[in-house]
C-alpha cells in the first residue's frame, strides 16, 4: 500500500503542475507580439504512425531557435508545443486551441494534410499565420491558397513531377509501371509523376494503389508488375511501408531486372536504415539530401548531427527553414498582418538545401536532386548525381 | 496453363499467408469449438509475438537466437492461455457476450501496453540470417523465409489434425465440442484440458506472431487485422473439424494474395465478400455462429 501512494502522489502532485502551467503562460502578453516576446505554437505529431516526422520537425526548429539565443525576430520565443496525433480527427482541434486557448502569434508544423486543409479557415479568420513545415496536399497552395498559410517544405505533385522527364529518358521509351499508397500523398505525388513523364514521351504499363496503412505482404503487386513487361517502377511510400516494399523488391527478385525509382521519401532518414543494402542503387528525387556539397548545409548538417547524434532529414530541414523565414519575416512586425507582409517580401531564402524562395501561392520555389542511395564507409546515404530543376 | 505459369509464385505465397493464418485460426477455432469460448485477446497475443520478434531479431539472428524467440513465445503464449482460462472460470454460463468483453478488454490493455512499450513506430522485422536469402525456384524468385514458414505450417497442420483425430485427448476434445454435459456426464473431468486447450491454442497465436513478424511486420493495429483474418477463417472453415480450419486458412490465403493480385482494386473488400459467400454456403455454420 505504501508503494502505491507513493504513486499516488506523485501523479497528484503532477496533475497540479499542470494545471499551473497554464498560469505561468500566461504571464506573457497573449496572442499579439510584444516588443521583446513573441508565443509560437509548434504543432506536429508526438504520437501515432507520423510521430518519428514530428521529432525531426522539432529538431529542425529547435536547432534554429537555439542557434540564434531563443529568439525570433530580436523577442524571446515562448513556444506551446501541441501533439497533432495521427489526423485530422485530432490534429484539427489541437491547432484551433493554439489559437484560441494558447492564443499564440504564428503556428508552424502540420504534418498530415487532411490536418492542414481543416486549419486553413480558422487560421484565416483569425488572422495567425501558419507555417506549414510538411503537409504535401497540392490545394494547400494551390485551389485553397490563402493570406495566412505559407509552406517551407513541398507541394506533393512537384516532387513527383521532378522525376518525370528523367525516368522517361532513362527507360528508353519502355513502360513504367507506378505503385503508392491508396491516399491523397499518394495519388498527388504520382499524379504529378504521370503528367511530367507523359509529357516527356514516357508510357505507363499500369498502376496500383494498394490500401494505405494497412498492407505489408507486397507480393501480389510485385507479381503485377512482372506480368506487365514494365521495364522500370516509379513508387511513392514513406515511413514503414517503404521499408517493406523495398525489403520485399528485392526479396522477390525485382531489383536487378526493373529498376526502381521513386521520390526521395523512399529512402529518408530512419526508413533508409531500415531498408539496408535492399536499397542500394535505387535513384529517387527530392529537393534535400545530406550530401549537398554547400557551406550552408556543412554547417547545419555539424551541428545537427553534434546535437542529436543522427542525420538531419528533409523533414527537419522544412522546420529549420519555417524557423529561418519567421525570424525574418517578424523582425519588426506587430501583428500576423505584418508577419505574412513580411514573409512576402523576403526574396531568396539560404538554406540548407540551396537557395529558394516563395511562389505567389506561398509554395517553395526550389531545385530539386537526382540522388541515389550508395555505401560511403560509414553507411548509406543518397549521394547527389545532379540536379534536375527547379 | 500459362495462367498458371503466370501466377505459381502468387499461389504458392498464398499458401504461405494461408498457413500463417492457420497457426492463428486453429487456436481461435479450438478455444470456441471445444471450449465455447470467444477469445477476442487472440489478436493481442498474435501482436504480443510479433513485437518480441523485433526485440529479439536485430542484426544478423541465429538460428539459437529464432529458437530461443519462439521458446520465449510459448512461454508468454501458455501463461496467457492459463491467466485467461483462469479469468474466464468465473464467467462459465454467461454467454458469449461477457467473455467476448473480458476478453476485448484483455485484448486493448494488453495492445495499449505494448504501444507504450514500444511506441507507435511500425516495424519491419528481418528474417533469421539462416532463413535469408531468395533462392530460384523452376525460374522464380522467392524468399527462403517463406518457404520455411509453408513446411512449419504444414507440420503443424499434420500435428494438430493428429492429436485431434486420432488420440484419446482429442476424442475427448471432439466430444465436448458435440455434447459437453454428457461427456461430464460420463465421469470425465473436462476442467484440466480446458486450460490446456487454452493454452495451447494462446501458445500457437504467440509463436504465430514470431513466424508471422518477417513478413507482416509489428504495428499497433496488427492486431485487429490478424483477429479479424483469423475469425473469417473460423466462420468460412467452421469450427467442427481441424480439416474444415485448413481449409478455410488456405482459402483466405489466396484471397488475400492471389485475390489481391488479381483485383487490386478491391483489396479491402476481398476477404469479406468471401466470408459473405462462406456464410450462404454453409447453412450448418451460419446457424452455429448466430446461436453462438
Amino acid at each position: 500500500m505504501r508503494r502505491i501512494n507513493g504513486r499516488v502522489l506523485r501523479a497528484v502532485s503532477a496533475i497540479v503542475a499542470i494545471a499551473l502551467l497554464p498560469a505561468c503562460g500566461s504571464s506573457f502578453n497573449t496572442g499579439t507580439i510584444t516588443s521583446d516576446s513573441v508565443k509560437i505554437g509548434l504543432l506536429i505529431p508526438q504520437s501515432g504512425v507520423y510521430a518519428p516526422l514530428g521529432t525531426d520537425i522539432s529538431r529542425g526548429f529547435h536547432l534554429y531557435l537555439d542557434a540564434h539565443g531563443g529568439q525570433l525576430g530580436h523577442r524571446r520565443v515562448a513556444l506551446v508545443t501541441a501533439d497533432e496525433g495521427a489526423g485530422p480527427d485530432s490534429g484539427v482541434p489541437a491547432g484551433q486551441k493554439l489559437i484560441q486557448q494558447s492564443q499564440v502569434a504564428v503556428a508552424v508544423g502540420v504534418v498530415n494534410s487532411a490536418t492542414a486543409l481543416g486549419l486553413i479557415q480558422p487560421y484565416n479568420e483569425a488572422k495567425v499565420p501558419l507555417i506549414i513545415a510538411n503537409a504535401g496536399a497540392n490545394a494547400l497552395t494551390g485551389a485553397k491558397r490563402s493570406a495566412y498559410v505559407w509552406r517551407t517544405s513541398f507541394a506533393n505533385g512537384d516532387v513527383g513531377a521532378s522525376m518525370g522527364a528523367y525516368v522517361a529518358s532513362r527507360v528508353d521509351f519502355g513502360q513504367v509501371y507506378l505503385i503508392a499508397p491508396d491516399y491523397a500523398a499518394g495519388h498527388e505525388q504520382i499524379g504529378g509523376f504521370r503528367e511530367a513523364f507523359e509529357a516527356a514521351g514516357g508510357k505507363v504499363a499500369g498502376a496500383d494503389y494498394p490500401p494505405f496503412g494497412t498492407t505489408s505482404n507486397y507480393q501480389p503487386y510485385l507479381a503485377r508488375i512482372q506480368r506487365s513487361g514494365a521495364r522500370a517502377v516509379f513508387c511513392f511510400f514513406s515511413g514503414a511501408e517503404a521499408v517493406s516494399f523495398v525489403k520485399q523488391y528485392t526479396e522477390f527478385g525485382l531489383a536487378p531486372t526493373i529498376p526502381l525509382y521513386a521520390t526521395g521519401y523512399l529512402t529518408e532518414g530512419s526508413v533508409l536504415r531500415g531498408e539496408g543494402a535492399a536499397a542500394l542503387g535505387i535513384q529517387t528525387g527530392l529537393h534535400y539530401s545530406t550530401e549537398l556539397d554547400t557551406a550552408t548545409n556543412h554547417a547545419f548538417v555539424a551541428a545537427y548531427v553534434a546535437r542529436y547524434h543522427a542525420p538531419p532529414t528533409v523533414f527537419s530541414v522544412a522546420a529549420y527553414d519555417a524557423a529561418q523565414v519567421l525570424d525574418r519575416a517578424m523582425a519588426g512586425a506587430r501583428t500576423g498582418a505584418q508577419i505574412v507582409a513580411g514573409l512576402g517580401r523576403l526574396g531568396d531564402i539560404d538554406s540548407p538545401r540551396g537557395t529558394w524562395h516563395f511562389s505567389d501561392t506561398h509554395n517553395p520555389v526550389q531545385r530539386y536532386y537526382l540522388r541515389e542511395v550508395r555505401d560511403q564507409g560509414g553507411g548509406l546515404v543518397n549521394a547527389i548525381l545532379r540536379t534536375l530543376s527547379s | 496453363m500459362q495462367w498458371l505459369t503466370d501466377n505459381f509464385i502468387t499461389i504458392l505465397d498464398g499458401v504461405a499467408f494461408g498457413l500463417l493464418l492457420f497457426t492463428i485460426a486453429i487456436g481461435l477455432s479450438l478455444i470456441l469449438g471445444v471450449l465455447d469460448v470467444l477469445n477476442l485477446a487472440h489478436g493481442a497475443l498474435y501482436l504480443a509475438g510479433a513485437y518480441l520478434a523485433v526485440q529479439f531479431f536485430t542484426g544478423r539472428v541465429s538460428i539459437w537466437v529464432f529458437l530461443l524467440a519462439l521458446v520465449m513465445a510459448s512461454v508468454l503464449g501458455a501463461g496467457a492461455g492459463a491467466g485467461l482460462a483462469f479469468m474466464m472460470r468465473p464467467l462459465a454460463g454467461r454467454g458469449h457476450l461477457d467473455q467476448a468483453l473480458l476478453s476485448l478488454g484483455v485484448a486493448l490493455v494488453l495492445a495499449d501496453l505494448i504501444s507504450a512499450v514500444f511506441g507507435n513506430d511500425v516495424h519491419t522485422v528481418s528474417p533469421p540470417g539462416f532463413l535469408s536469402g531468395s533462392p530460384q525456384l523452376a525460374g522464380f524468385t522467392y524468399p527462403v523465409y517463406r518457404l520455411a514458414v509453408i513446411l512449419v505450417g504444414l507440420v503443424l497442420a499434420l500435428v494438430v489434425y493428429l492429436v485431434v483425430e486420432r488420440t484419446r485427448l482429442g476424442a475427448l476434445a471432439r466430444a465436448t465440442v458435440i455434447d459437453a454435459p454428457m461427456v461430464r456426464a460420463m465421469g470425465v473431468d473436462t476442467r484440466p484440458f480446458v486450460a490446456g486447450i487454452f493454452a495451447f491454442g494462446t501458445v500457437l497465436a504467440c509463436v504465430g506472431g514470431v513466424l508471422g513478424a518477417p513478413i507482416l511486420g509489428a504495428y499497433p493495429g496488427l492486431d485487429q487485422y490478424v483477429l479479424i483474418l483469423g475469425l473469417v477463417v473460423v466462420v468460412v472453415g467452421g469450427v467442427d473439424t481441424v480439416r474444415g480450419t485448413l481449409v478455410g486458412a488456405l482459402v483466405i490465403g489466396q484471397v488475400e494474395v492471389l485475390g489481391v493480385s488479381l483485383l487490386p482494386r478491391y483489396a479491402s473488400f476481398l476477404v469479406f465478400a468471401t466470408m459473405v459467400v462462406g456464410l450462404l454456403l454453409r447453412p450448418g455454420n451460419r446457424m452455429r455462429v448466430a446461436a453462438s
